[in-house]
């Protein structure tokens, strides 16, 4: 529940895009929120 | 060779050939998706190479080599979770009186609410609970959410003061109770502060959300953001009705001039039937929530500050890592009653909040039963066993992994049953398309928080800059 706010933005994407994009990352699934709640990060850094 | 890409589908589109990909149009001027639904596999492709992609090349290759590690990757998302938190009603009551609440109304007027004791009794069950099964150094999660639960202040206190090392606590609350004294109790514990706004105006947020006499709530709120700027964990639930939607990007632009960090633009429930009388039309949402995005990238490159819209951050995690994401509604299974369960003022167990109006989905009562018997329930099971390859519209639909037909509370209210879809199948589908054209022309990233992918590792990275 932590974004960083400050960070800078990236550049534009004005080169010509890849013919083929596939992306995908893995991790152990911790996923615990609903919609009625913003349950973002894993802990609120203080 | 001739393939059918369905441009808008609700499910149904077809299949290219004998390829285990389906077309699927994102409405990009040089790229199309395609995707394999059960591993939720996906390539952006030009469209002019498309039937080569289909024929073989890196896509495919890359398929075929991790197929077997991506279907068991959703089969621990989907099947091998347990309960990590749970969403804790201490009471049925609230002193407002919003237009699509899934609350009824005599529980929210004259509803059971808990007592200190009572509070702390269930707090020291669900640790009991979760010290079973969670591994070390991870914390369950408490959520007290309601109704308003900061009508139970001293009791939720009392449990946050007790309980404070044994779980990470978060409160979902309309703010009309948040004053100076409890904004320094909750932020000097750490504890995630979620607030409700509709709109950037009293005009606006005080058509849906009011109090029983009529009296709008907006000041109150905004006091709150105001109090909580610098705050790292709050944020801003505002949910998208017939009521605000033209005024969606005013919204975002509120919200960040305020520097909230995060929030949610929710569609509306509608599991009860008065949210359904205010519910918006699912493409005028599809457009103003769209509108809305696009102006929080404008805001971050003029700014460079996010403001994340985490239901729509969601929608890219699940894309880009399905095992990644955190909100638990747009998966099928939902959530409800395997990643988390919520707790009724009387002990109840439901699998999720949006059923604590549904007395047929109460699973048994934490003070008389073990959870894990609970969990089991045949009130649970109708949740936990909602598929959505076996919904009719969705059986074929390629991105029914990165959706989910949510939620199985309005379907089985609304739509006729369990085995049907949820509402706003039409925004979802155009909220992957929105999400897989950003992905084409590299600007996801700007609309994810920082560190979303921390701890995770690359299984498959084509043309990724």
């Amino acid at each position: 529940m932590t974004p960083k706010t400050d960070s800078k933005p990236s550049a534009p994407a004005a080169k010509p895009r890849p013919e083929v994009i596939a992306i995908r990352k893995t991790c152990d699934a911790e996923g615990t929120g609903l919609s009625h709640y913003v349950l973002m990060d894993k802990e609120v850094k203080r | 060779m001739t393939l059918q890409t369905h441009p808008s589908s609700e499910g149904g589109l077809a299949r290219g050939l004998s390829s285990p990909l389906q077309p699927f149009d994102i409405g990009h001027p040089s790229h199309i998706a395609v995707v394999e639904p059960d591993t939720a596999f996906w390539g952006l492709v030009r469209k002019d190479k498309l039937s080569e992609a289909l024929a073989g090349g890196p896509l495919l290759d890359t398929y075929h080599a991790q197929a077997d590690n991506f279907r068991r990757e959703m089969e621990m998302l989907r099947f091998g979770l347990k309960p990590s938190a749970v969403y804790f009603n201490p009471t049925e009551r609230c002193n407002l009186n919003c237009s699509y609440c899934y609350i009824p109304e005599p529980m929210r007027r004259s509803g059971q609410q808990m007592d200190q004791a009572t509070v702390l009794d269930a707090l020291e069950r669900l640790h009991g609970y979760f010290r079973g099964h969670m591994p070390e150094g991870r914390l369950p999660q408490v959520i007290f959410h309601g109704a308003e639960p900061l009508l139970s202040r001293t009791a939720i206190f009392a449990g946050i003061e007790a309980y404070g090392d044994r779980f990470r606590f978060g409160l979902q609350t309309n703010a009309t109770l948040l004053d100076e004294s409890a904004l320094s109790f909750l932020t000097e514990r750490g504890v995630g502060v979620g607030l409700s706004l509709d709109g950037p105006n009293p005009g606006v947020a005080d058509r849906t959300r009011r109090r029983w006499n009529g009296d709008g709530v907006f000041d109150h709120v905004v006091r709150a953001l105001d109090r909580l700027d610098g705050y790292p964990g709050y944020n801003v639930i505002c949910t998208m009705t017939e009521a605000n939607l033209p005024h969606l990007t005013e919204m975002v632009e509120f919200l960040h001039a305020r520097r909230v960090p995060a929030g949610m633009l929710n569609v509306t429930r509608c599991t009860l039937p008065r949210a359904r009388g205010v519910r918006g039309d699912d493409d005028r949402v599809a457009k103003a929530y769209i509108a809305a995005l696009e102006r929080t990238h404008q805001l971050y490159r003029t700014s460079g500050r996010k403001l994340v819209v985490a239901n729509f951050a969601n929608i890219l995690i699940a894309i880009l890592a399905p095992t990644a994401r955190r909100l638990m509604c747009d998966i099928s299974p939902c959530g409800g009653g395997r990643s988390f369960f919520a707790l009724a003022p009387d002990g109840d167990l439901f699998p999720c909040s949006e059923f604590i109006g549904l007395p047929a989905f109460s699973g048994g009562n934490l003070f008389r039963q073990p959870i894990e018997e609970i969990l089991n329930a045949p009130a649970f099971r109708r949740v936990t066993g909602r598929r959505v390859e076996d919904v009719p519209g969705c059986d074929g639909c390629p991105i029914r992994h990165f959706c989910g037909s949510p939620c199985p509370a309005e379907a089985y209210e609304m739509n006729g049953g369990m085995g049907q879809k949820g509402a706003f199948c039409r925004f979802y589908e155009e909220q992957v398309r929105y999400a897989l054209r950003l992905i084409a022309d590299g600007r996801h990233e700007d609309f994810l928080w920082d560190g979303w992918d921390d701890g995770t590792v690359p299984s498959c990275a084509i043309g990724a800059a």
